[in-house]
């Protein structure tokens, strides 16, 4: 029984020694002439890394910074299309914002995502193995099958991120190509109303000329 | 049990947080495949003037989520919460899902200075399971939860996938289109113009000899 209760920390040692890392991902519509601020608080000597890329709106741009608990700008990007930036922190909530107070008439769909590594809380959400039923019967053999394991899962949540991030790729693309679409159609039309009412407006014009001349004339 | 569902609700505060007027509306736009559960969850806390800080909650204060489906009309939930709150939803359409948020509060402006700080956090798909539940009522045990962990990421994977395969179909029919439209376009555009040239020149030549001209 207490070799069964000693082996399981052992496992849950090995298992926390693998670093929790938390990410969440919003994608947000940003009025214009806005700007929308975000906050993150943060412990001591973690990382974070934020991502963001503009998925819809006219130029595709919007000005971004962030900025430390101590009101420090650490990181600003003018105009830019996407962009990534990792601090190692210090304590405090950090503040990061995106403007678009440089574009009267456009909105833009911006897409961020935080990644958050060694916030030191990474035990709390591996509660879960306080509450497995029965034990596994245990031997060496079973260690490096966690390992494997444990591999696993973080190469798959990797996948899952890299997946979001594709995602906002081709989002991106697929609304310059819907707006493409429309622009194509709208200006296709109006070119047909100008060229009709041009050739009609030539021809009348041409004829009340010649008409007002022969009028005076007699 | 009761502390792991503590800590399950305490953790937004360790998430994103922003700060939101008395008449705003903030909106995310989540864009996820079909039957795919998403659960958000949300702590408002209201600033104190006299303190000069932020109160840790509010009894009394509500926030009003609204989430809508890709196609726009349809409501999906719309509904009044309490100050902390978690709101729940299953996607029946892929697509761009939005989550839209504004406070119920009336009386915010006079005597909060007008700023309520919210902090949110919005679970997609697997990491909506609740492992500790799944655990207990199956009668897992470390393995087979770990493997079951990964099962439902991979689930996952396939259908953000399939998903991506629908839009990448999507995509390439709106360019396809595009492409023939510009094309035919500008044939017809040519033709329009040559024949408005022919009927012009053959309209003024006999409006001209009509008149004596030629």
């Amino acid at each position: 029984r207490t070799v069964c209760v000693a082996c399981l920390l052992l496992c849950v040692s090995a298992i926390s020694a693998f670093s929790q890392s938390l990410d969440s991902d919003f994608t947000f519509t940003l009025p214009a002439g806005r700007k929308e601020c975000f906050f993150q608080t943060m412990k001591k000597d973690a990382s974070l890394e934020i991502e963001y890329q503009v998925l819809d709106g006219a130029s595709l741009d919007v000005d971004f910074y962030l900025q430390s608990p101590s009101g420090h700008v650490i990181a600003t990007d003018y105009r830019k299309s996407d962009g990534v930036h990792a601090v190692e922190t210090e304590e405090g909530d950090y503040m990061f914002c995106f403007d678009n107070t440089f574009s009267a008439v456009s909105e833009k769909v911006i897409f961020f995502e935080l990644i958050l590594d060694n916030m030191g809380d990474g035990e709390e959400s591996e509660d879960w193995k306080a509450y497995v039923q029965g034990a596994d019967l245990l031997d060496m053999k079973l260690e490096d099958i966690m390992d494997t394991i444990n591999r696993v899962k973080s190469r798959l949540g990797k996948s899952l991120q890299i997946q979001a991030l594709l995602r906002a790729f081709e989002a991106r693309d697929r609304n310059l190509q819907e707006s493409n679409y429309e622009r194509v159609n709208l200006w296709s039309c109006t070119n047909l109303v100008v060229m009709v009412i041009v050739s009609g407006v030539q021809v009348y014009l041409l004829r009340s000329l010649f008409d007002d001349k022969r009028k005076t004339c007699t | 049990y009761g502390l792991m569902l503590l800590f399950a609700w305490l953790s937004p505060s360790q998430a994103l947080y922003f700060h939101i007027g008395e008449t705003e509306k903030k909106c995310f736009i989540e864009e996820i495949p079909d039957e795919t559960m998403v659960i958000g969850t949300y702590k408002t806390q209201l600033w104190d003037k006299q303190t000069g800080s932020f109160l840790p909650s509010t009894p009394g204060l509500g926030m009003h989520v609204e989430i809508k489906d890709p196609d726009a009309k349809v409501i999906i939930l719309s509904r009044q919460y309490g100050s902390d709150g978690r709101f729940t939803f299953t996607s029946h359409t892929p697509g761009e899902h939005q989550i839209c948020l504004h406070s119920n509060s009336t009386k915010m402006a006079l005597f909060a200075g007008g700023k309520l700080r919210v902090h949110l956090d919005i679970q997609v798909g697997e990491h909506t399971n609740n492992y500790p539940e799944i655990a207990a009522k199956d009668k897992l045990t470390e393995l087979q939860l770990r493997v079951r962990q990964l099962l439902d990421q991979v689930e996952q994977i396939q259908k953000e996938q399939n998903y991506q395969r629908y839009r990448e179909e999507r995509f390439r029919m709106t360019s396809e289109s595009t492409n023939q439209r510009v094309l035919w376009w500008s044939i017809a555009q040519t033709f329009i113009l040559i024949i408005t040239g022919i009927w012009q020149m053959r309209h003024l030549k006999s409006f001209f000899e009509a008149k004596k001209l030629v």
